[in-house]
């Protein structure tokens, strides 16, 4: 099955219609993603601060992470179900839409770096501030997020 | 009052007001640094909250996460109130009527004073908020209203275009 036949069944499943005809579903599973945005985005910011340094200087940088945890994987889990509903109310719309697929490959982007970041950081020494290139890794995960979020709001301009 | 709905559909007769709305980007633009500033203002202000709550971060201090959060905090929420009034501005004369507007600007409000009572009441406990000495009850409801507050206010803030 290609990706346009598995939208096409998406969007003709119980899931995509239930979505589609519902009236308060779509704007509730919106805002949803939207707090969980700001969830996740805050976790972000403050694991990407230890990595510069700004704050919790006398914890290894990957401990950070780590006390974050729950927050990071969960607020994340909720932007994905969040978003999967999202896109099933309709995959071809969103299939065709430039700022959709910007945006998926900017999101596995910045896990794919912050990951790293994480990966380098885990085994530094307590007060150690980060080298150079996790501090650039975790600029670019940022970014990457960031720009992430602006191509979701693209996605209803285009 | 209806000096204030004229207030209202003059701001949105401005060049500002008309110059905004009628501009095919501007708009989009200035509500996109909108949402995502939800993340500097009620981001950081829900882990704080979280914190006091003791549901995370409960390896450091209250006042060790605070101290460098606080200042994302107020330059969050600077962007938040300047793009927020931009966008107020140049829909004025509509969002005079909107429920979901009004009920988000009394939550703001609301939140604004819980959090002006935090300070003043345990501003000076704050500092031995460790892992040993636990915030007080009181500080912990003013938390948890502060985290229902500013959920309050994305929801209501996104429910805005829905009416």
């Amino acid at each position: 099955m290609s990706l346009l036949e598995a939208c096409k069944w998406l969007e003709a499943s119980w899931l995509g219609t239930a979505i589609r005809e519902s009236k308060w579903g779509f704007a509730l599973i919106e805002m949803v993603h939207l707090l969980a945005l700001a969830l996740l985005g805050g976790a972000l910011l403050i694991t990407g601060l230890r990595v510069w340094g700004f704050l919790f200087k006398e914890q290894r940088p990957g401990a950070i992470t780590r006390d974050l945890g729950w927050l990071l994987v969960g607020s994340f889990a909720a932007m994905l179900v969040s978003g999967i509903l999202l896109f099933a109310d309709g995959p071809l719309r969103y299939f065709g839409n430039a700022a959709f697929r910007v945006k998926l490959l900017l999101i596995v982007g910045a896990a794919t770096t912050g990951l790293l970041t994480h990966l380098l950081g885990v085994r530094g020494q307590i007060g150690q501030s980060a080298s150079t290139v996790m501090k650039a890794m975790a600029l670019l995960s940022c970014t990457l997020w960031l720009g992430a979020g602006i191509a979701g709001r693209v996605i209803g301009v285009l | 009052m209806t000096l204030f709905l004229h207030i209202c559909q003059w701001l949105a007769g401005t060049a500002v007001g008309t110059g905004i709305r009628e501009s095919d980007n501007l708009f989009s633009v200035i509500e996109t640094v909108h949402v995502l500033g939800i993340i500097f203002t009620a981001g950081t202000i829900a882990i704080v909250d979280l914190r006091i709550l003791g549901l995370l971060l409960n390896r450091y201090s209250v006042e060790e996460i605070l101290r460098p959060l606080v200042k994302i905090t107020w330059l969050g929420f600077s962007v938040m109130a300047s793009t927020g009034i931009l966008l107020f501005w140049s829909e004025a004369d509509k969002l005079y009527f909107n429920l979901s507007f009004r009920v988000k600007l009394t939550l703001l409000l609301t939140a604004g004073i819980n959090q002006w009572i935090f300070q003043r009441t345990h501003k000076r406990e704050m500092a031995v908020w460790g892992a040993v000495v636990v915030p007080l009850w009181r500080a912990k409801l003013a938390a948890a209203l502060s985290l229902g507050l500013w959920l309050g206010i994305i929801v209501l803030g996104r429910a805005i275009a829905y009416q």
